[in-house]
């Protein structure tokens, strides 16, 4: 059953109010251009959670739950593993929070103390079936070739209400080596862009888009041939030249 | 130059980003144009983007969040 939404989305406000309530905040949270870094409502909320309101703290993480959680899964796999892993690491957070210094956004720092749990988890879990953090990464350039599979055109929403799709995609992300699985969830489960995402792994912008290209192949081969079904998506935009997707 | 088979597999990534060049853009489509197999990789390839990115797929177990409360609750 999924989960009911109850928080909001974090909002960003005019630069003009973010800049009148930056000026009110201890610098340690605050940078000189808090717009790129850290929405206004998150500025406020942390200023008053580090002065005593702990209250609110549910409320500022609350957007990043999901992001959280999923980050915790990418790595453990197992679904109770992530929830636990996620908890210790939001209240992790709670605890490092007067040391953030708005240099990163706000989300991408409590998903960089979530992969860190996370795997410190693993190793601790499963110390035998760690992979090494340091594996090479495959060249992209080299051998891949496609697997020969038939059309699959459509956009198949509707097939999501079906358990078992979900089911595929879930068991392919599992399938992925941890060094793929990770951008890939960041990037594209998450949405999390290519900078922040490197900012998360610390990797360069390059390796995250080398793993993804990586990923993305390997999840297409995994999932294309347990998706039959077909209503055609036109390519009539596609051959105008447009990116139909973005 | 016109772009071959494992061009268009190196591209696929960046292209479904928008993230080439309109050079290189028009060349992968030029491509694409008359390749079934290249054509059809690249829809593979967007349709896992669109399914895995869609909520249902990766959704909180049920009672995340009020778990979650309860914990903060207990030890903030």
């Amino acid at each position: 059953m999924m989960e009911v939404e109850v928080c909001r989305t974090a909002t960003t406000l005019p630069p003009s109010l973010v800049r009148a309530l930056a000026s009110s905040l201890p610098r340690s949270v605050v940078t000189a251009n808090p717009t790129e870094r850290l929405t206004a409502q998150e500025a406020e909320l942390i200023r008053r959670i580090l002065a005593g309101e702990k209250e609110l703290y549910y409320e500022l993480i609350c957007p990043y739950e999901r992001s959280v959680y999923v980050a915790a899964f990418s790595i453990l796999r197992s679904e109770a593993d992530a929830e636990d892993c996620a908890q210790d690491a939001i209240l992790k957070a709670f605890r490092h929070l007067g040391a953030f210094r708005g240099e990163s956004k706000f989300g991408s720092w409590l998903v960089s103390i979530v992969l860190n749990e996370a795997k410190m988890k693993l190793r601790k879990l499963r110390p035998g079936l760690y992979e090494s953090l340091d594996e090479p990464v495959t060249n992209d350039e080299g051998d891949y070739v496609p697997q020969l599979l038939g059309d699959w055109r459509e956009i198949p929403s509707e097939s999501l209400e079906r358990r078992e799709v979900r089911d595929i995609l879930v068991r392919a992300v599992q399938s992925l080596s941890e060094i793929y699985r990770e951008v890939f969830v960041l990037r594209d489960i998450e949405g999390f862009d290519v900078a922040s995402t490197a900012q998360m792994l610390e990797v360069s912008e390059a390796v995250v888009k080398t793993r993804l290209l990586r990923a993305r192949l390997q999840m297409r081969d995994r999932v294309a041939p347990h998706i039959k079904d077909s209503s055609v998506l036109s390519r009539s935009i596609f051959k105008k030249g447009k990116n139909p997707w973005r | 130059m016109a772009m071959t088979c494992k061009d268009v597999w190196r591209e696929v990534s960046n292209y479904i980003d928008n993230s080439i060049s309109p050079q290189a853009r028009r060349e992968l489509e030029l491509h694409l144009a008359h390749c079934r197999h290249c054509t059809a990789l690249v829809d593979g390839v967007h349709n896992v983007i669109v399914l895995v990115a869609d909520g249902r797929t990766f959704s909180l177990p049920a009672g995340f969040s009020s778990r979650l409360r309860a914990r903060l609750s207990r030890e903030l």
